[in-house]
């Protein structure tokens, strides 16, 4: 028994899911749900579908080559039966994730490093530039001015505020 | 007469072949003719087929007169008369031997399914009580399939096989049991069997159950073989011992061994008779056990070769064997010197053979499982003879899959260092991530980000309200804030929402009520409170909703409304649409609602009105009735009137002053006519009900036409 990863989204495909298909070159296509069949008889690409593995690696949300994935290839001649060997294989196996995990969680952070910081600034910017939806212009200049003129010439002042309503 | 002759012909036909096809018991072989009798009786069978030819001389001699007669017929009729006649003699005369055609039928069809013995050829037979184990071997050692069952008579009739020895082919006849009877006493099985043994020339196998499981005891058997020793004459005979599984020959008793000792020596004497060199008694007294095949071959082997001697002995002292001889001649090398040369046998091969003594038969498989239960109950482990490193391993359970992963994808003999690689790396960039990030950006206050909320709130606000008037600009139409029912447009809330931002309201609130007066019905009631801004969302919100959700989409097609396709439903709202746009935008009522705002010119607009019951009455409107006729009229007037004037006093100046003066006042006092009867218009209003339901649009549209 093995499990097969989708043609499509490339999520696995355990036993008793989804549909294979052979095509007449005898290429074999499996997904792991009428999801992923769909999409394919429609024709799209998978890089192009932006909830696939395909497309997320392509514009590289996700991690791409690592020593991690190294471990885990198809190996086709057969090694005979020894037990500390599997052991060790599936001790290994739990490591692995743990570690191509927590790599995944760096890429992540890597990625939206900065995003913090322009999220701040842009919300300075807007704050700054839209305050008019919330307190008029004049109302803001007014307080400025009003602050410095008050202690020149007192009729100037009333004559300017006049002017700005 | 044709008809007559052609019936004959048939039959003559019919029966002679009839009677050619069977066989003459006197010209086939003995063997076969007894065997015939046997099943069949001989007499009976001569008879069937005697009648068969005496029907056939009478059908001959029926058609011989009849044709006769024929010949001398005078009518037509009395021909066919005689035709019939004849036919009919002859019919009867064949049911009447229809059992016997009936009986030659069932012989037929018993014989076609005789087995074929060929009795030149070499034959080895079988005979014995019932239950001996006969059919088994030959079951065993030729491919035929007889009936093998617990109870007697299970072979009922003679059954045929073929083996081979010494690449000559050998028939095996299975006889059914014999019982120690009386000659004349015997069934036809029986007698079957022992037409075989009297007319065969085969070896014999005598087959004895030492056991005494077939149900007779030794003695029986013996006693049985006494009686019909005289039958072996001549032929090579073997008695044979059976189930020796069950007992084995020196286990049984004296007296038994003694009965077996006298079958023995009357074998022997046959052997002796034979001619040949009187050999070990091993040679006629055998044991075998037909369930544990043990000595089968043995037993097969020994039969052939004393056929096969007696046949040789036959053919020699016959006079064809010197044909025979002539033809072949066996070449043998003269001896050179006196050295002997022995033939060369490797020592391996000698090795081999003496090994071959001593082997034990193998344990297979096969057997295991027998002992364990059989095949439902045992399942042989497959790994039993795996090549591991450790034994112990050989029956573990490797797992497939893990955590999602194929295990055999992971398997590699350099795991562990791989992995003390990837660990050590792994460390390394730990290590590295271990620094801080700055930010250089700080964080906004909270009142900073409170404002920004808002901010964000009131321009999705917007955004919200822009595209809700976007999709239906269109086919609104554009009314002036004066006549906005949701009251958006008054100047409390301008007030309000500049005393928001932050401005002095009440400037400019004055400055807009100055120039503009408003209803002359707003001005005088009170306003409701404005609806604020949530409850206009909520309103807006409702409103934002183009259908309810309890009906199917519009472009879908429901059976029942006439539309082919979905694609034509949609043309046709769009259509639908499109033309109530234009009429929209001008705020019209509907089709027939043709006032002209541009122009305001007063338009004769025919309504009909409903007077009790079916009649209606036409009833134009009653203001553009008044206002036109009253326009017209007027003009009229005045012009017959000047023109009347001018004519009469057209040469007289002070006459035409005095017109003057005259023409204003007849103008003056129709105008004043005109604005007292304009003045009591509403009067008549109520008294016609004609705009009892106008919208504000149409009545706004209504008024401006006559203030123009």
């Amino acid at each position: 028994m093995r499990l097969e990863k989708c043609w499509f989204c490339s999520s696995t495909i355990y036993p008793g899911h989804g549909i294979q298909f052979v095509r007449n070159d005898a290429k074999i296509f499996r997904f792991c749900r009428s999801k992923c069949h769909k999409n394919f008889k429609m024709k799209r690409n998978p890089r192009k579908v932006k909830w696939t593995k395909a497309y997320r690696r392509l514009h590289g949300k996700d991690m791409t080559q690592d020593a991690t994935f190294e471990f885990e290839r198809k190996r086709n001649r057969p090694e005979r039966y020894d037990r500390n060997l599997t052991e060790n294989t599936l001790k290994a196996i739990k490591t692995i994730d743990k570690v191509r995990f927590r790599r995944e969680e760096t890429h992540h952070k890597n990625r939206m490093k900065g995003k913090v910081a322009k999220e701040r600034k842009e919300a300075r910017k807007e704050l700054d530039q839209q305050i008019h939806m919330l307190v008029a212009p004049g109302a803001m200049v007014k307080d400025t001015f009003a602050a410095k003129v008050t202690v020149k010439v007192q009729h100037e002042s009333t004559d300017e505020n006049r002017m700005e309503e | 007469m044709r008809k007559v002759k052609f019936t004959q012909t048939n039959f003559h036909e019919k029966l002679s072949t009839i009677i050619e096809e069977f066989p003459r018991l006197d010209d086939i072989h003995p063997f076969y003719g007894d065997l015939l009798h046997v099943l069949y009786n001989k007499d009976h069978y001569k008879l069937a087929l005697g009648q068969i030819n005496t029907a056939r001389n009478l059908i001959s001699k029926i058609a011989k007169d009849y044709v006769k007669l024929l010949k001398y017929g005078d009518s037509l009729y009395r021909c066919k008369a005689l035709k019939v006649a004849a036919l009919g003699r002859m019919c009867t005369v064949t049911k009447r031997i229809g059992p016997s055609l009936a009986y030659l039928d069932q012989i037929r069809q018993h014989m076609a399914r005789l087995p074929s013995i060929d009795p030149n050829t070499r034959t080895i037979l079988i005979c014995g009580y019932p239950n001996v184990g006969k059919s088994s071997f030959i079951n065993k050692i030729t491919r035929a399939d007889v009936d093998v069952q617990p109870y007697a008579f299970t072979t009922k009739s003679l059954f045929v096989g073929h083996t081979d020895y010494k690449y000559l082919r050998y028939q095996v006849i299975d006889t059914p049991g014999i019982l120690d009877r009386p000659f004349e006493d015997r069934n036809i099985i029986e007698m079957c069997s022992i037409t075989a043994l009297a007319h065969l020339r085969a070896a014999v196998l005598f087959f004895l159950d030492i056991s005494g499981s077939c149900g007779y005891t030794i003695a029986q058997q013996s006693a049985l073989f006494h009686s019909i020793k005289s039958l072996f004459m001549n032929k090579p005979l073997i008695i044979v011992c059976n189930k020796t599984d069950l007992q084995s020959l020196e286990g049984i008793s004296e007296d038994d061994k003694n009965l077996v000792e006298e079958m023995k020596s009357e074998a022997m004497k046959t052997l002796i008779g034979q001619g040949g060199e009187p050999r070990e008694g091993a040679e006629v007294l055998l044991t075998m056990s037909t369930l544990t095949e043990q000595g089968v071959i043995a037993v097969k082997n020994a039969a052939c070769e004393r056929l096969l001697d007696q046949r040789v002995e036959i053919k020699m002292k016959s006079k064809k064997i010197n044909d025979c001889l002539n033809r072949f001649h066996v070449a043998v090398p003269k001896p050179r010197d006196q050295k002997e040369r022995p033939p060369c046998i490797p020592q391996a091969v000698l090795e081999a053979k003496a090994k071959e003594a001593e082997k034990e038969k193998k344990r297979l498989e096969k057997d295991i499982e027998e002992e364990n239960g059989g095949a439902g109950v045992y399942s042989a482990s497959l790994k039993k003879h795996y090549l591991l490193a450790h034994d112990e391993w050989k029956e573990d359970n490797m797992p497939e899959i893990l955590d999602g992963h194929n295990v055999y994808d992971f398997v590699d003999p350099d795991i562990l260092q791989r992995l003390e690689e990837l660990e050590k790396e792994e460390g390394l960039l730990q290590d590295q991530e271990d620094d801080e990030v700055e930010m250089d950006v700080e964080d906004l206050t909270p009142q900073q980000q409170k404002e920004l909320a808002e901010i964000r709130k009131k321009k999705s606000l917007l955004i919200r309200e822009h595209r809700i008037k976007k999709s239906t600009a269109e086919s609104r139409p554009i009314v002036p804030r004066k006549f906005d029912k949701d009251k958006r447009f008054t100047s409390e809330r301008m007030g309000r929402q500049l005393s928001s931002l932050g401005l002095d309201p009440s400037k400019a609130i004055e400055r807009v009520r100055s120039k503009s007066r408003g209803r002359k019905r707003d001005r005088s009631t009170d306003h409701d409170m404005d609806v604020d801004n949530d409850g206009s969302n909520k309103k807006m919100r409702a409103r934002s909703l183009s259908r309810s959700r309890s009906r199917p989409p519009t472009n879908e097609l429901v059976p029942g409304e006439g539309f082919k396709d979905s694609a034509q439903k949609i043309k046709a709202f769009k259509l639908g649409k499109k033309s109530v746009q234009k009429r929209n935008k001008d705020a019209k009522k509907g089709v027939d609602d043709d006032h002209d705002l541009r122009r305001g010119w007063p338009v004769m607009t025919e309504v009909w009105m409903n007077v009790g019951g079916i009649k209606k009455i036409r009833v134009y409107d009653f203001e553009s009735y008044f206002l036109f006729g009253r326009f017209h009229v007027c003009f009229i007037l005045v012009s017959c009137y000047t023109f009347l004037n001018l004519w009469i006093f057209s040469d007289n100046y002070e006459m035409i002053f005095g017109f003057i003066s005259q023409s204003s006042g007849v103008l003056s006092f129709s105008c004043l006519l005109f604005f007292l009867v304009k003045f009591e218009l509403h009067k008549y209003e109520s008294h016609f009900k004609l705009q009892a339901r106008l919208q504000p649009n149409m009545k706004w549209a209504l008024q401006n036409r006559r203030k123009t």
